[in-house]
């Protein structure tokens, strides 16, 4: 069996490994932008190889296809679904495990996804609006913050993935600050408008939506359309430093089990958390008339007014919490991809270790995220053998492997490091103590969050859930979860959630 | 005793952020620790720092400057108990303004302590390749007990206390766009800013725009100020992981074990002793009554640098509610004692509205020494406790007992172990270098 992977991060190199580890001996082929010694190796350990390319290129990658004989193609990123890879592929009778561009939708465009959510009344949303230019969203902010209390903490998104630009989270709780919250916000709604005018297919360009607070976890799911297997759920941090400081990266570092849950998740949760990507595969099928098969993943949060949230979704294993996911199943994952191109996931049961807790730490040259052109060309040093007899795993992400051997920075995430063990802080602990043998030939600096896995920093999760948990549950008992209610004087009682149902549904319905 | 405030930015629209404005609150929220000058330093787009100080409080400074503030999106600000101390600014080698609470040992007196801090950092950031390990070496070397931040030309904000700790300091972030440091985490909550945890001893972190990057610190012995649990810090901050309002509570409680009282009503002097009267409520059972009404803002009477102002302060706070008073005997809790004089006025005044009999119960032990890290305890010569005993203090102030915290009740209600705990002002013999 030949199989070909898409993608060069460290997310790849884990799937690769797994295929590596398949009782069906698959020759494995790869096409990504950097040559990941990772999964050039494994490439070359089993018959097959790597090829750099553009991986959101179509021809070239149907062409790769086609010339090594693939029987089955793996997406790993985003990107290439948005791109209708997929769709390339299985155009050629190519079996492929990924989104195709419509689905991918629901990752593609953070607007399309609330709006799903609304139109179908599903559980775990967060109240939105989109805008067409910066001067709309300060208008209607200015004009509808005092009878829409909400405005005031918001986040504010471009509608549709695009070129770098992050999300601001914007708390305006202090009236006497409320001026400084103001001005930022529109700033940032300038800057958005500016970057995001080259999109003329969509004509929403700035997404605003509800701030929730709360613990964030992923829940990562195989889907072949018809069944959807939740694995168990992994923690990624998205601040650059410590204790959640500083600017917003693609994830520093991930934790997951022992079980099927986190520390400070329920079971309970984790069943609701399912339901609601469950309820998202099937909208998004429904609209479009397609089968989903491949991955899917909600980016959750539990929150005060809904419980489990989805912040956005994935419609692809996460970076990094796929390495956690992957490290905990047991499952051969070719069984489990075979079952989803014939669609009889349901039959299969996916299996995972209940023994390890697995913590992932991400590695960056200094300069990422904010200046990459700074992080990129160092040259690597890597002790494997020293990182092997510590007990931890490597996995490489956005690094180069050259001609003469040398692997040299690529500006982002570096390499990934996992180590597991019956808890998670020993886990951290064993990470750090490798953590030596990683390192720059010319002295430039790399960093990484040694907090991850702590117990420092579980308690502080667990301090999080505990309060937030008590205010969805007292929703509940109280029959009013997913109810924003508030009296605004000389207006009266207002909930703008069932505003937002109106809207999106049609007054009957709602 | 100053107070510090660092704001920092990260990200795309940093440079929108008014960092003027976030430092004006915290700094609100620091004014327990002394309002008499104000000062903060900035830099905006085009790396230049700049600063501004005057006069306090906090408020009448901000609104005076209000359209001369200066503009930037990271800096550092400073609320000080003392007249003209005010941040300083090096320009050159490396141009940086610092702020410094606590003192170091570089010269008697604390201003110029800092300023040649200051200057030593200057030099060393310029000779220096790698800024942490110079702050780092820096601190290792220069004793004293302090805290500080310094803004840099090359938009950084460094943050630092020394191994001994004596000074606090506490982190915080929000969003993917603020981080900050403050002496007290009630200043990051007032800037909406979530408390991450403290500078640890002999730590210094750096933000660039970069990164944030710390030294790992040595593993020194560390001496936290007594008299930040007891008095300075305010009651809705954690100092180092310690919640002040459960130490005050505990130090009353520990108060009322082991200096009971016979009485019909507890009543602490208002804002500092009123938690610690609670806590010797609780512990005796001896109701607490509200004895007194202030008027006009909550001003810390000690910390005034004169005796007309101390006064003042003292009598514009406790106007006796004479109702709780009359016929009473009473638990008199205060915090500490200085110089005895307000203490006298309280007594004085409580006895002429009626009150009975008063045992005071000081929640700390007799102040006998200078502090020699810049808390602002007058000279030895001032101090009443390191004059007269107990018994002649009451005689003194008017008192039918008075008693004050041992060392050990102290250090058992805040919970640390002694050798954790700078307690020099309260000892004899100690405060000289
Ligand atoms: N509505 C929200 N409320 C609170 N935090 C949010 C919200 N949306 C996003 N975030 C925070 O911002 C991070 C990034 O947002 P996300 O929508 O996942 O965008 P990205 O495409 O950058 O991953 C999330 O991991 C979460 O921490
Ligand atoms: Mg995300």
């Amino acid at each position: 069996m030949r199989i070909m992977g898409i993608g060069g991060g460290a997310r790849e190199h884990a799937i690769a490994w797994k295929l590596g580890l398949s009782d069906h001996k698959p020759e494995i082929f790869w096409i990504a932008e950097n040559r990941n010694p990772g999964i050039h190796k494994i490439c070359r350990d089993n018959q097959g190889e790597l090829r750099t390319g553009r991986t959101t290129d179509a021809k070239t990658i149907v062409r790769s296809a086609r010339g090594w004989g693939i029987d089955m193609v793996v997406v790993g990123p985003e990107e290439p679904g948005f791109h209708g890879i997929p769709d390339a592929l299985e155009k050629e009778g190519i079996h492929c495990i990924g989104a195709t561009q419509e689905l991918s939708v629901i990752e593609r465009s953070k607007a399309d996804l609330r709006r799903l959510q609304w139109e179908n009344n599903l559980p775990g949303k967060l109240l939105f609006r989109t805008f067409k230019n910066a001067r709309e969203a300060s208008d209607y902010i200015r004009k509808n913050i005092e009878s829409q209390p909400w405005l005031q903490n918001i986040v504010i998104k471009p509608a549709r993935q695009s070129g770098g630009k992050g999300v601001k989270l914007i708390e305006d709780r202090q009236v006497y600050l409320h001026d400084e919250k103001e001005r930022f916000k529109e700033a940032y709604f300038d800057s958005l408008q500016a970057s995001m005018a080259a999109y003329s297919d969509i004509e929403d360009k700035i997404l605003v939506e509800e701030k929730a607070w709360g613990p964030e976890y992923s829940l990562q799911c195989f889907t072949d359309g018809k069944t959807v297997l939740g694995t168990p759920l992994v923690q990624d941090n998205k601040s650059a430093h410590e204790f959640d400081s500083g600017p917003e990266t693609g994830g520093m570092g991930s934790i997951s089990g022992p079980d099927m849950t986190l520390p400070f998740i329920t079971r309970e949760e984790y069943d609701k958390s399912l339901k609601i990507v469950e309820g998202i595969v099937e909208s998004i099928q429904k609209k479009t008339g397609k089968s989903y098969h491949g991955m899917v993943g909600g980016q959750m949060m539990l929150t005060e007014n809904e419980g489990p949230t989805v912040i956005e979704m994935y419609s692809r294993l996460g970076d990094p919490e796929a390495l956690n996911m992957l490290a905990m199943l047991k499952t051969d994952i070719i069984d489990i991809f075979q079952a989803i191109v014939e669609r009889q996931l349901s039959k299969l049961k996916l299996e995972f270790t209940s023994e390890d807790a697995v913590v992932v730490k991400v590695v960056a040259p200094n300069g990422y995220p904010e200046k990459r052109d700074k992080a990129k060309g160092h040259p690597v040093q890597v002790l494997e053998t020293n990182i092997k007899r510590n007990g931890c795993y490597l996995f490489w992400g956005n690094a180069d492997l050259h001609e003469d051997g040398q692997v040299i920075t690529g500006g982002s995430r570096l390499l990934a490091l996992m180590g597991t063990d019956h808890t998670l802080p020993p886990a951290s602990a064993r990470i750090e103590k490798t953590m030596s043998s990683v390192q720059l030939a010319d002295g430039w600096g790399l960093y990484h969050r040694s907090d991850i896995g702590s117990q420092q920093l579980l308690a502080k999760r667990q301090d999080v859930a505990e309060r937030v948990r008590p205010l969805y549950t007292y929703r509940e008992e109280h029959g009013i979860l997913g109810s924003r209610m508030g009296w605004v004087p000389r207006v009266g009682r207002i909930d703008p959630s069932h505003l937002m149902l109106q809207e999106t549904h049609g007054p009957e319905k709602a | 005793m100053p107070g510090l405030i660092g704001f920092y930015t990260f990200g795309e629209g940093r440079e929108n952020w008014d960092a003027s404005q976030f430092i004006h609150y915290g700094l609100s929220a620091l004014q327990g620790r002394g309002q008499e000058s104000i000062s903060l330093a900035t830099i905006g787009p085009g790396n230049t720092l700049h600063t501004l100080g005057g006069k306090g409080g906090v408020e009448e400074f901000f609104q005076k400057n209000k359209t001369t503030l200066p503009k930037g999106f990271i800096g550092i600000g400073q609320t000080s108990s003392y007249e003209d101390d005010y941040l300083v600014h090096v320009k050159t080698p490396y141009e940086l303004a610092l702020a410094l609470d606590g003192k170091t040992d570089l010269h008697e007196n604390r201003g110029e302590a800092t300023k040649l801090f200051a200057r030593q950092l200057s030099q060393l950031l310029h000779s220096e390749k790698e800024p942490l390990k110079a702050t780092s070496m820096l601190i290792n070397k220069i004793g004293g007990g302090y805290s500080f931040v310094a803004l840099t030309h090359k938009q950084e904000l460094i943050a630092g206390r020394n191994p001994l700790g004596v000074k606090p300091l506490e982190t915080g972030s929000v969003g993917f766009d603020i981080a900050a440091v403050a002496s007290e985490t009630c200043a990051l909550d007032v800037m909406g800013i979530d408390h991450t945890g403290p500078v640890e001893t002999g730590e210094v972190i750096i933000h660039t725009p970069e990164d944030i990057r710390g030294n790992t610190p040595a593993n020194s012995p560390s001496s936290f100020c007594s008299y930040e649990y007891v008095y300075l810090a305010r009651l809705d901050s954690n100092v180092h992981t310690l919640p002040i309002a459960k130490i005050r509570n505990s130090i009353g409680k520990e108060m009322a074990k082991a200096h009971p009282v016979k009485a019909d009503v507890v009543i602490g002097v208002p804002e500092t002793a009123l938690p610690i009267a609670n806590g010797y409520s609780q512990e005796s059972g001896i109701p607490e009554e509200f004895g007194f009404m202030r008027t006009g803002e909550n001003i810390r009477a000690a910390l005034k640098p004169t005796q007309k102002e101390r006064l003042l302060g003292v009598q514009l706070k406790l106007n006796p509610i004479k109702s709780a008073i009359k016929g009473k005997d009473i638990v008199l809790v205060d915090d500490s004692v200085v110089r005895g004089n307000t203490l006298q006025n309280t007594v004085f005044n409580l006895k002429r509205n009626g009150a009975q009999r008063i045992h005071v119960r000081i929640g700390s032990p007799a102040l006998v020494s200078p502090c020699p890290y810049g808390v602002e305890i007058p000279p030895r010569d001032e101090l009443v406790s390191g004059n007269l005993n107990e018994k002649e203090l009451a005689n003194t102030v008017g008192a039918d007992s008075i008693s004050f915290m041992t060392i050990e009740e102290l250090q058992h209600a805040i919970g640390l172990p002694r050798q954790n705990l700078c307690m020099r002002c309260f000892e004899k013999g100690a405060g000289t270098q």
